[in-house]
């Protein structure tokens, strides 16, 4: 793969004596939607805490365009053109969906100084909102927009964290299990507009267990078991490898 | 005499309103655990009793015998309000010299209070900040250069030249900053940074994950808080007319850090309306309960002082709202803001409990 906008070299993660990355290296090309599966406990959602830098490294380095990112804090990480979402939805529970999706973008008009002055932030303001509901019509929940989040089912709560990271526009989206309880016509849905937003040239890296849905959508995968990559490629080199099938056969 | 007590309580609803709405903003909305908020109110009064007394000093050559400090403020004291009784204007603006003083100071302070403890998680950040101004009031108290420590200072009284009902002046300017106050952080809030601040509240992971330095909005919404809580230390010192630290030790943690969580959880966390609420509710007990104490505790053959009373009343108030009424008088509402009161007005509202699964 030439030029990867993304990269892990080596990446090393214990928890304690526990170790769940054993040396990680994956590529993620740019403009492409890589994906990542593994059985349960095999380390994905640990690899995107590491790569977004909310869990330290224990080694190994994470770049990111030719930059060494291993050692910066989530926002800066942001900064730089990343966002991610949880496997567990992370609602802000008291604040409405709408609200939800607008604090994804920095705004004008969030410090004490500026806030101050509506006119400064108030046509920023009102693009996020139709941008905001936007994206909750296309994710079908825009008759929620002014629920509290808390309200939501659990695969409400996923469009939402998906809603979240579309309001934005990074260079890289990661999500976690993004499809997860989303019922298979949305889903199918999500995954389009995933690669509509990828032709114009948003990179994606998603971790997914549903693969009846998700494989026909991507361009590269890689399979993980307790903390390694064994194999990576396209979908037939992927499935077919017998170490993936004895692992996902085998229990994992 | 009852027209006494509603100018008292309207005195005590002015300045529980300006301190309650500001750990409101970061409590209520921020979700920092302001534990040492009495400090702010502390750094008002040094800024009044302290620091503008010594200028003063300074300009009308008073000099520090050996009384020290403390009797030197009452001498400037003297002088001050004795050329104020004749210059309306000196008195006006050695206020508000005070005032905008103790909001920069205290937009200071606050900022710096934060920053040992900006980056630890909710239940440390409160400790340590009770910790720190724990330490910061016994310093105030046991070393007599600050604010004359146990003796305490004077200082003048800005409304000197006003001979006649000085208590209603006084009040109506409380009430009037306190006024003020409200359509300040009524403003303030319904911003994107208010937004912002009610986020960090609800989850500091997300607000991370989408590029802010929580560090930065934590110091920055404790300056504000403390500056405006400052204001508050500047109105009682002009009110007592003497600056005293033993009046932050205990009762002070009591009046200026417990007394504004209750009334903020009473009236509605993250709600100025219902900060208002819950101030002008709590200072009309406290304050009844203060006129009519001799006859409560003779009536009810307490065998305590009715001060007690107040604090077991308060505690079980406390523990009432938390446990039945978490929510307190008036709910949170979203932030409006322009945009949103549009939408507020174009928009469905979406029909509460129905339901789409997919
Ligand atoms: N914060 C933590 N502290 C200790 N151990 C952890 C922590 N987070 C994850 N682990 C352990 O690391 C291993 C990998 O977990 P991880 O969540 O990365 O797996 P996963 O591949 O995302 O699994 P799933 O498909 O169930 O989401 C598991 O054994 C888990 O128990
Ligand atoms: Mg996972």
């Amino acid at each position: 793969m030439k030029d990867p906008i993304l990269e892990t070299r080596n990446l090393i993660k214990f928890f304690g004596d526990v170790l769940v990355l054993d040396g990680v290296n994956i590529k993620v090309g740019r403009k492409t939607i890589t994906l990542i599966i593994g059985p349960n406990g095999s380390g994905k959602s640990t690899l995107i805490n590491v790569i977004t830098g909310f869990y330290p490294a224990t080694s190994g380095q994470v770049i990111f365009e030719g930059q060494d990112i291993t050692k910066k804090r989530p926002y800066q990480i942001y900064d730089l053109g990343i966002v991610r979402t949880f496997q567990t939805p992370q609602p802000l529970k008291k604040l409405t969906v709408l609200e939800n999706l607008l604090i994804a973008r920095k705004h004008v008009g969030e410090n004490v100084i500026s806030a101050l002055n509506y006119k400064k932030w108030s046509e920023f303001e009102d693009e996020l909102v139709e941008r905001a509901f936007k994206i909750l019509e296309f994710l079908r929940i825009d008759h929620l927009w002014d629920e509290e989040s808390y309200k939501l089912s659990g695969g409400q709560l996923k469009l939402l964290e998906v809603g979240r990271a579309l309001m934005t526009e990074p260079k890289l989206i990661i999500m976690d299990e993004p499809i997860a309880g989303v019922a298979p016509a949305l889903a199918h849905e999500i995954l389009k507009r995933i690669v509509e937003l990828k032709n114009k040239g948003i990179t994606f890296l998603i971790v997914e267990h549903r693969l009846d849905i998700a494989l026909r959508y991507v361009d590269y995968i890689y399979a993980m078991a307790s903390g390694k990559v064994i194999a990576e490629g396209s979908e037939e080199e992927v499935i077919n490898n017998p170490q993936v099938v004895e692992v996902y056969i085998g229990g994992g | 005499m009852i027209y006494g007590l509603i100018l008292n309580i309207l005195l005590w609803f002015g300045f529980y309103l300006i301190i309650s709405l500001s750990l409101n903003m970061e409590y209520g909305y921020g979700g920092i655990p302001n534990f040492g908020k009495a400090l702010s109110v502390l750094v008002g009064a040094i800024v009044a009793g302290g620091v503008v007394t010594r200028i003063l000093i300074y300009i009308y050559h008073i000099k520090i015998g050996i009384g020290g400090f403390s009797t030197a403020t009452s001498a400037v004291s003297n002088e001050v309000t004795t050329l104020i009784a004749h210059n309306p204007l000196l008195g006006l603006a050695l206020f508000l010299l005070t005032l905008i003083l103790a909001i920069i100071i205290g937009c200071i302070a606050g900022a710096i209070f934060i920053l040992p403890s900006a980056r630890l998680k909710e239940d440390y950040l409160a400790i340590t900040l009770l910790a720190i101004a724990e330490t910061f009031t016994m310093i105030c108290y046991y070393n007599q250069s600050i604010i004359g420590g146990y003796y305490g200072v004077s200082v003048p009284d800005f409304l000197a030249f006003i001979h006649t009902n000085r208590g209603v002046v006084f009040t109506g300017i409380v009430l009037l900053i306190a006024l003020i106050t409200f359509i300040f952080f009524e403003r303030l809030m319904n911003t994107p940074y208010g937004r912002l601040l009610r986020a960090m509240r609800e989850n500091e992971d997300v607000i991370r994950v989408y590029g802010r330095d929580l560090m930065k909005v934590r110091v920055m919404t404790m300056a504000v808080g403390s500056g405006i809580a400052a204001i508050v230390g500047v109105l009682l010192s002009y009110y007592t007319l003497r600056v005293q630290a033993n009046s932050f030790m205990i009762t002070g943690r009591t009046l200026w850090t417990f007394y504004p969580f209750l009334i903020i959880l009473l009236g509605g966390a993250s709600n100025n309306k219902g900060t208002a609420v819950g101030t002008i509710i709590f200072v009309t007990v406290m304050e009844v309960i203060d006129f009519y104490k001799t006859n409560i505790v003779s009536f009810l053959h307490l065998p305590v002082e009715a001060v007690w009373l107040e604090y077991i009343l308060f505690g079980i108030m406390m523990l009432l709202i938390l446990y039945y009424k978490p929510e307190g008088i008036l709910p949170e509402k979203p932030i409006i803001t322009p945009a949103i009161k549009k939408a507020y007005e174009t928009k469905k509202v979406s029909k509460k409990g129905v339901r789409e699964e997919y």
